[in-house]
């Protein structure tokens, strides 16, 4: 049977993840959530990387999010968001803690922190996201993104992705405190208008 | 001022507090206005909602192969091992690993130095015409006991874990790691999210018996990592550990906590 939609089917594998009621878990779990993995890891791999920049750590931290996965796929059942935004929530969490985590480890041991993650806004990249196997809801939000300047779309995401106050992105992104909060707020006041048409 | 009436307002607040750049006591107020308010908050859900979205939108890319490998392998671990076991979040697993590995390398540089120190007496004896020689094992193997003394004083002045908990909040986020070492009576709390308490509060750590009221641990200042002393006793069969929000100093322990309780988790014997 073809599912109808990416969406179904990806709850169908949590479904299939997640232990029966009396506890218990199938062989089948471990084949769906295999199937899950080969389905998503690239895009989950992709919102770790852009948390958190470094390979290796993009890496340990997908690790940790399937595992988070595989022992709360049961909650999906009460959850109301698409599974894609689900999954990719847990992944962004996990991958801020692995950078608080980090950084107090830094702190204890006495080493500074490193530099800031001297990072560019393109200001020229046509249009960077992807919208295979995306959801509706995250369809909605590509189209409002897609009409921001490049550079205003770039600061709206990785403020979110990485967590990050205006002095903070300013300090990431080495760009003036004026023009980050600047782009933010017009990048927002625009976001509104445009979502507002979906709503 | 009621949001709920200027809507253009509470959008714009809602969608800077669900991007995460509404910071502060601006998101504080906006966070209290929401837990009284289901118009706030509706809309403050709406936007995390419609933000989390952009975790579907980043560019994907495929990580190496490896990482398959070490979830199946941590899965399999999880199975065979205890059922407890796999009921304990990941971090309190990585760091019992981190432990048992910073134990073992800690006990064989003692074994290294024994079995070095049975080497250099028979080599001792073995060469008992050369003078020069002898004396140098001699030095060498002064040298070798010093530094087995130094490194006995060393694992007794190392903290010996016997207890961990990672206490998390409402949305299961780990928040902080609290470990108990009997040898010293030494809770150390380290913070793991971002959490500030503010100048006129204070968090208390207290421990939740299986019955009977909460019992202090004391009360944290607001460095990141806070060490506070306490008997093994205090700890001992005690299931669960929480952290409230208190005013400034703290409460006394006998009431209980009179604030709210941002933090808990089970508290596990690491052996």
């Amino acid at each position: 049977m073809t599912p109808a939609t990416p969406d179904l089917h990806l709850i169908a594998l949590l479904d299939r993840i997640a232990p029966a009621d009396d506890g218990s878990r199938h062989a089948e779990s471990e084949a769906a959530l295999r199937e899950l993995y080969d389905l998503t890891c690239s895009r989950l791999y992709g919102v770790a990387l852009r948390v958190v920049v470094n390979r290796e750590w993009a890496e340990d931290v997908l690790q940790e999010a399937y595992l988070s996965i595989w022992r709360v796929a049961g909650d999906y059942r009460a959850a109301l968001s698409p599974p894609l935004a689900w999954m990719g929530l847990i992944v962004r969490s996990r991958a801020l803690d692995f950078l608080r985590r980090r950084a107090s480890e830094r702190a204890d041991a006495g080493v500074p922190l490193e530099g800031a993650v001297s990072e560019t806004v393109a200001g020229d990249a046509p249009n960077p996201m992807d919208t295979s196997e995306a959801s509706e809801q995250a369809w909605a939000l590509h189209e409002c993104l897609r009409k921001l300047e490049t550079r205003q779309r770039e600061v709206v995401s990785l403020a979110y992705l990485r967590d990050l106050s205006h002095s903070e992105l300013a300090e990431q992104l080495q760009l003036p405190l004026g023009t980050v909060k600047t782009w933010i707020r017009r990048g927002l006041e625009q976001l509104r208008g445009c979502m507002a048409r979906f709503a | 001022m009621d949001l709920s009436h200027h809507p253009d307002l509470l959008d714009r607040l809602a969608a800077a507090y669900a991007l995460g750049t509404l910071r502060g006591g601006a998101r504080r107020r906006f966070e209290a206005m929401a837990r009284t308010s289901p118009t706030v908050r509706s809309r403050a859900l709406l936007w995390q909602e419609r933000f989390a979205a952009i975790t579907e939108l980043q560019p994907g890319e495929m990580p190496s192969p490896n990482v398959w490998k070490r979830i199946e392998n941590l899965i399999a671990a999880q199975r065979s091992g205890a059922a407890r076991e796999a009921q304990q979040p990941a971090l309190v697993e990585a760091w019992r690993r981190a432990l048992r590995l910073w134990r073992g390398a800690a006990l064989a540089g003692t074994f290294a130095t024994i079995a070095a120190i049975g080497v250099s007496v028979y080599l001792g004896a073995e060469v008992d015409r050369s003078q020069s020689q002898v004396a140098q094992l001699e030095r060498e193997r002064g040298a070798l006991a010093q530094r087995s003394v130094q490194l006995a004083s060393q694992l007794q002045a190392a903290p010996e874990i016997q207890y961990v908990a990672v206490l998390a909040d409402e949305h299961s986020s780990a928040s902080m790691l609290v470990t108990f070492d009997p040898k010293h009576n030494t809770l150390t709390v380290k913070r793991l999210g971002a959490f500030q308490e503010g100048p006129e509060k204070s968090l208390q750590l207290w421990a939740l018996p299986p019955s009977g009221a909460p019992r202090s641990l004391g009360v944290m200042g607001d460095a990141p990592v806070i060490k506070l002393t306490a008997a093994e006793g205090q700890v001992r069969q005690v299931p669960a550990l929480a952290i409230s929000l208190e005013p400034r100093g703290g409460v006394p322990g006998e009431q209980g906590p009179t604030g709210p309780v941002l933090f808990k988790g089970a508290l596990v014997p690491t052996s």
